[in-house]
């Protein structure tokens, strides 16, 4: 096949997205120009260190955040702008065809209703299904998310730990199969070895589905473990993206080399300096007074650029799809 | 090579139940030492009773059998001053660096409280604040900030900044970087490693990360789980 990806549109288009809340101090430009292409039944991650403006990304997208935010750019799904609808849309919209996993699973769980019928009620609500049979399905698919026993559809949130009521909100968010899946910190409060486990049964059910899922972490091992392609996130701005795996055998921008670098398997090196302001970023490319390569040119600002891959097969009609917003490339 | 911190033969058990007592085993028989200006590792699965054997060493608990000594002096033999004077010397650090701060204080204040607590003249606040904030690597614009306004990263460090205020010998850190980015983990681990070595501090670390303990632990010992310790109790049963 003939490079597929250039006849096939995405599944969702983001483009020039910029995020910013007024603040007392100011005005925090939570993300600036984010662009993202998801392919129809692909895993991408968008990883970064805490408060990079990964969840702001994500709120934007689905109209959830509070008011103070300024949100400027396009989101293309389905042949429509999702930042242009109106509240009724995009509550349609919502957990039918692009669904989200919070970060805090207290937050977003009713603590009042057994968390079988708090899943169950998606089915009816959007799909009219029986209460009997809605509730079968929903114990199912805790059941695949390793909660085996049936009486724990019969529990509220407050009698499960953290980690249990995420994988509630897992449930919730995949029982209605949506195209797109969005997960943000999927992982938080499950520990280690749960936290993969869990994952790899979200990612086979996603499978299942054919849905597509966008996987919002600061866990790198985990977004390699998951993802098709990454993107890499520093102070609200993509600065690299491509190939999961080529990303970490292969990283480009400096801020990715550095970052990786703080992994433990790469030995804890310390990125110099502190991650900057938001409402008074560096001019320029905003890594440029951490960076160890800066030049004059790095003040203005760069676009992100394609390059060329360097890991290529030769005669291998494969695009390694990279891109990169740094002056060196 | 001197052992400043010693536990031998410690054990922590609870009792359960009303009627019929159960008896809960979370330690049984640690024997390990804590050498001066070194890191000691302590690894172990999660229940295995890692944070509880930190907190006998730290004597903020007392263990059910064994003995804690400090300087070669037993812990449950040391009295009011003494003890006292233990406490300073003998500082923990807790996984959750937002749980260890008083969410209601600027962080100006919370650093204030430790520098009255060791009777420091308020004349000098001033001078050691600053130089505790350049020690841990902290810009004296947070001063005015509380902590739910500054980061993961930016807490842990005010939070080591506070114990080292008590120029402490040992530091008993507990999971000090799970809680944080992998970016923010290798600088306070840097900052660990840098302190020990300016000031001979001596570690008990805690962690269920390899990496974590190869990178920082001159030593290391491994816990076994509290089941191990009840499959082994019960077999002596029989
Ligand atoms: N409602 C808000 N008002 C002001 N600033 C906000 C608001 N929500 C988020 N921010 C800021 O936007 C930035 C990005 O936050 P977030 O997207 O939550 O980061 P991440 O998900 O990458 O950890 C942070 O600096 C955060 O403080
Ligand atoms: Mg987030």
């Amino acid at each position: 096949m003939n490079s597929p990806q250039i006849i096939n549109a995405p599944l969702l288009l983001i483009k020039g997205l910029s995020v910013s809340f007024e603040t007392p101090l100011g005005r925090v430009k939570a993300a600036e120009d984010v662009c993202l292409e998801m392919q129809d039944g692909e895993t991408l991650a968008l990883v970064g260190e805490t408060g990079c403006g990964k969840s702001v990304v994500a709120g934007a997208i689905m109209q959830l955040l509070p008011h103070n935010a300024c949100v400027q750019g396009r989101a293309i799904f389905g042949g429509r702008d999702l930042l242009g609808l109106d509240e009724r849309e995009m509550a349609r919209i919502r957990g039918s065809e692009i669904s989200i996993v919070f970060q805090n699973p207290s937050l977003a769980l009713n603590p009042i209703m057994r968390v079988g019928e708090q899943i169950a009620e998606m089915l009816r609500v959007h799909k009219n299904i029986s209460r009997n049979r809605s509730l079968r399905m929903a114990e199912d698919m805790l059941r695949r998310l390793g909660m085996v026993e049936k009486e724990k559809a019969r529990m509220y949130p407050f009698q499960f730990s953290g980690g249990m009521n995420q994988r509630v909100m897992i449930a919730t968010s995949m029982i209605l199969s949506p195209r797109i899946i969005i997960a943000d910190e999927p992982s938080k409060g499950l520990d280690g070895t749960l936290a993969r486990e869990v994952m790899a049964e979200m990612a086979s059910i996603k499978d299942q589905m054919g849905a597509s899922l966008l996987l919002i972490t600061h866990d790198l091992m985990l977004a390699k473990d998951v993802s098709d392609r990454m993107a890499v996130m520093y102070c609200g701005e993509i600065v690299e993206i491509g190939k999961s795996r080529e990303i970490f055998s292969n990283p480009l921008h400096p801020y990715t080399i550095a970052l990786l670098g703080c992994l433990p398997e790469r030995g804890f090196q310390p990125i110099p300096g502190s991650s900057p302001s938001m409402i008074n970023p560096p001019i320029g490319c905003k890594f440029h007074p951490r960076c160890q390569q800066c030049r004059e040119k790095c003040r203005r600002k760069q676009k992100m650029t394609k390059v060329e891959g360097r890991r290529e097969v030769p005669g291998k009609d494969e695009c390694t799809d990279r891109e990169v917003r740094c002056w060196l490339y | 090579m001197l052992a400043i911190l010693k536990a031998q033969d410690v054990g922590k058990a609870y009792e359960s139940g009303l009627i019929f007592k159960k008896q809960h085993i979370v330690l049984q028989g640690i024997t390990l030492a804590v050498n001066e200006g070194k890191t000691l590792g302590l690894m172990g699965v999660s229940g295995s009773g890692k944070t509880t054997l930190g907190m006998m060493l730290a004597g903020l608990e007392r263990p059910t059998s064994g003995r804690v000594l400090f300087a070669g002096k037993d812990l449950a033999s040391m009295r009011g001053p003494e003890f006292l004077a233990f406490r300073r010397q003998v500082q923990m650090v807790f996984q959750d660096p937002e749980g260890s701060l008083n969410p209601r204080k600027s962080i100006e204040k919370s650093i204030h409280e430790v520098l009255s607590l060791l009777k420091i003249p308020p004349r000098e606040w001033r001078d050691r604040t600053g130089e505790i904030l350049e020690t841990v690597g902290l810009s004296e614009e947070l001063l005015c900030r509380y902590p739910a306004q500054i980061s993961g990263g930016q807490c842990q460090r005010l939070a080591l900044g506070r114990v080292l205020l008590l120029q402490p010998t040992v530091i008993i850190l507990d999971e000090p970087t799970s809680a944080l980015d992998i970016s923010v983990q290798a600088q306070i681990l840097n900052l660990l490693r840098d302190l020990q070595r300016d000031l001979g501090l001596a570690y008990l670390l805690i962690s269920h990360q390899p990496e974590v303990i190869r990178f920082m632990a001159h030593e290391t010992i491994i816990l076994e789980s509290e089941r191990t310790l009840e499959e082994k109790a019960k077999r002596r049963w029989i």
